[in-house]
């Protein structure tokens, strides 16, 4: 007797069931719209990390970053992006640049930091930047900031 | 005298350098550890009068939270999946050749067949992972918060301590079985040989 009936999900056909959607405000703007905002800021960044002016790179990276689903392009690309800048970054003034952001910056690096630690191929950063980078962030914005991270539904 | 005293000093720089290059990595695992047990009782939304880790069962998916990574390389990452009454902590511990990996197998299944004794250690690892452990409200309520993220962070510590030591005795014991074993062939065919 076939019991694959047994193994249907019967909670997903209840009226009150609660989506993904439903769990934070969706991005109103387009995949593509994301995806060119990105790119924009992508040339922004080269220019100020040109200037030497990192902490205005990252809050550049770090506002209005793309969230929620069919925006995995742009998510990477500005991970590429923020990869670069936290790389490029001498270890004794991550402190001070970290001051300098906003609240809701550093809640948004913070989730990239996890992200980039959370990649299977890394990219070509080594895992000591990022661990330097979150023990100082954890420092300045306290246990908070990573509490902010495992709530906030809109997942960079 | 001078080639021991320079050994000790040898093995001392060592650990002290393998703690420094450690230590970011545990610092992320102990705050990320920190925030994420943040526990309290909470009955399941599905089956009625049933009190069930949510982190387990994933029946609901608004009291599941981000799963968080912190990873020192590709071979060395600690998985924090939290929920609103149960977190599932998993560890990728490092195996760098077939011995360790056969002697991390070894550790971790040993535990893992003990886990009531550890109360917080999961039967099974989460896959990907050599060894889980489950911390609900229950626990973090009769027990201290802050000891048991200690005695997370010390297990890690302990753990590629307790491989290496392994691995060190057990090529040790190696070469003394080879060597005991082959003086005693050689001996058996000098004396075959002698008897030619």
């Amino acid at each position: 007797m076939d019991g694959a009936f047994r193994k249907i999900d019967v909670d997903q056909y209840d009226e009150d069931v609660l989506h993904e959607s439903e769990l934070y405000d969706a991005d109103p703007r387009s995949p593509a719209e994301v995806l060119d905002d990105v790119r924009q800021r992508q040339g922004a960044v080269r220019s100020l990390l040109a200037k030497n002016d990192i902490s205005g790179a990252l809050s550049v990276i770090l506002e209005n970053a793309p969230y929620g689903p069919n925006v995995d392009d742009a998510k990477n690309l500005n991970l590429q992006t923020l990869l670069t800048v936290l790389n490029t970054t001498k270890s004794t003034d991550i402190t001070n640049i970290i001051k300098t952001l906003s609240p809701d910056a550093q809640d948004t690096l913070m989730k990239y930091l996890y992200k980039g630690m959370g990649l299977p191929g890394w990219g070509d950063i080594s895992g000591s930047v990022l661990l330097g980078w979150h023990e100082k962030l954890t420092e300045v914005a306290g246990v908070g900031c990573i509490v902010r991270t495992m709530t906030d539904r809109r997942t960079v | 005298m001078v080639s021991i005293s320079f050994f000790i000093q040898f093995l001392l720089n060592n650990i002290y350098i393998q703690s420094n290059v450690l230590r970011p990595y545990l610092a992320a695992v102990r705050s990320t550890l920190t925030a994420a047990l943040t526990l309290e009782n909470f009955g399941s939304q599905v089956v009625e009068r049933h009190n069930k880790p949510e982190v387990e069962v994933a029946t609901s998916k608004e009291v599941l939270l981000n799963p968080l990574t912190i990873s020192r390389n590709e071979n060395e990452r600690v998985l924090i999946e939290p929920s609103v009454n149960s977190i599932r902590l998993s560890i990728k511990i490092k195996q760098a050749d077939e011995i360790e990996r056969i002697l991390c197998n070894k550790f971790t299944r040993f535990m893992m067949q003990r886990a009531e004794s550890f109360i917080v250690l999961r039967r099974k690892p989460v896959p990907g992972y050599d060894i889980s452990f489950l911390i609900t409200n229950t626990h973090s309520e009769t027990m201290l918060k802050h000891k048991i993220v200690d005695f997370i962070i010390q297990f890690m510590e302990e753990v590629d301590k307790e491989i290496s030591e392994m691995k060190l005795s057990l090529n040790a014991r190696a070469r003394i079985v080879a060597e005991s074993y082959l003086t005693a062939v050689s001996v058996q065919s000098l004396k075959t040989i002698s008897c030619v």
